[in-house]
């Protein structure tokens, strides 16, 4: 039989119309660890918050890359939002999940961040350090990739995004998704629902754009 | 990637994509960053002893009020009058006279109670 011809792992997903599933990781020690941790922020030990920013931090950049698609004012946006969350450590009730009240600040700071900057026009994101070290052929695809998904997520609506990055690149369960966000479950399985189909949409114009 | 509103599983495909887009540039020194920022502004005291204060002044407050109510109890309780006995209220120069007061007195404050 003659194996498959070999294609590269960014066009690999444009043709492919179902990926294979994989239950979603239990998130239950990770909340445990988180709960020690707020437990000791809350007392007011830095070194506890410093983990937690290790943990979180960039998720939080991530989600708010995809909201303000700026890479400056969504790092300052991040570190506004964790400002506020140190001091305000102390309201953090400890029974509750530690995780979507983090991001609900951060989230929070980065529309706040995209309200402000509304005027302006929003840059595309900047190249990564791995698409420097590619070949030209690579950068050539990998700079189109970028640019394809950037358009994807500049389609979609603020929350959309959100729902999108925290479910599928950080892996996150809808309800503490919901927990963030402030809206029901079933919200959040529309928007990423929604979010996906217009991504798929933006993606499918690049496996047309390589032919 | 998959389309159903009713999918509880995560597309990794296109969330290794996103986290190549999105994670930026440096994660470690922007991590860095964060920690020092935090570390450079300390908590507001006040916000921590507010943050300790507020659930023992619920406590506190749940505890006075049923103390209150236990007392307020008690009190209505031990009110009660006794149906049997009929107290005359005599006035004040009787009360205080070492000298018995005179039956008119008596009579007259047996017939001011309702």
């Amino acid at each position: 039989m003659k194996p498959p011809a070999v294609r590269s792992r960014d066009t690999a997903y444009l043709l492919t119309a179902q990926r294979p599933q994989r239950p979603e990781p239990s998130l239950r020690t990770s909340d445990v660890e988180d709960a020690e941790l707020a437990q000791a922020a809350v007392r007011g030990d830095p070194d506890a918050f410093g983990q937690l920013i290790d943990r979180h931090g960039l998720a939080a950049r991530r989600a708010a890359r995809a909201i303000l698609r700026d890479e400056d004012e969504a790092d300052d946006a991040v570190q506004e939002g964790m400002l506020a969350a140190w001091r305000a450590i102390a309201r953090f009730e400890p029974a509750r999940p530690f995780r979507p009240w983090l991001m609900r600040i951060v989230v929070n700071a980065a529309l706040d961040a995209l309200r402000r900057s509304r005027v302006r026009q929003a840059e595309p994101l900047g190249e990564t350090i791995e698409s420097a070290e590619l070949g030209p052929d690579r950068r050539a695809e990998a700079s189109l990739l970028r640019a394809k998904l950037d358009a994807g997520l500049a389609t979609l609506p603020e929350r959309q995004r959100i729902a999108l990055v925290l479910f599928d690149a950080e892996g996150w369960a809808h309800a503490d998704i919901a927990a963030t966000l402030g809206v029901p479950e079933g919200t959040v399985r529309s928007y990423v629902f929604h979010a996906r189909r217009a991504m798929r949409r933006s993606l499918g114009t690049l496996a047309e754009g390589m032919k | 990637m998959t389309l159903s509103p009713f999918d509880n599983q995560r597309d990794e495909e296109l969330g290794r994509l996103l986290r190549e887009q999105l994670t930026g540039p440096a994660p470690e020194a922007f991590l860095r960053r964060l920690r020092l920022a935090v570390a450079g502004a300390p908590v507001d005291p006040w916000e921590v002893l507010a943050g300790w204060a507020r659930p023992r002044l619920i406590a506190l407050a749940i505890a006075a009020g049923l103390l209150l109510w236990l007392g307020a109890w008690f009190e209505g309780a031990r009110s009660v009058p006794d149906a049997g006995v009929m107290v005359a209220s005599l006035p004040s120069h009787a009360v205080v006279s070492s000298q018995p007061p005179a039956v008119d007195e008596i009579m007259a404050a047996l017939r001011e109670r309702p």
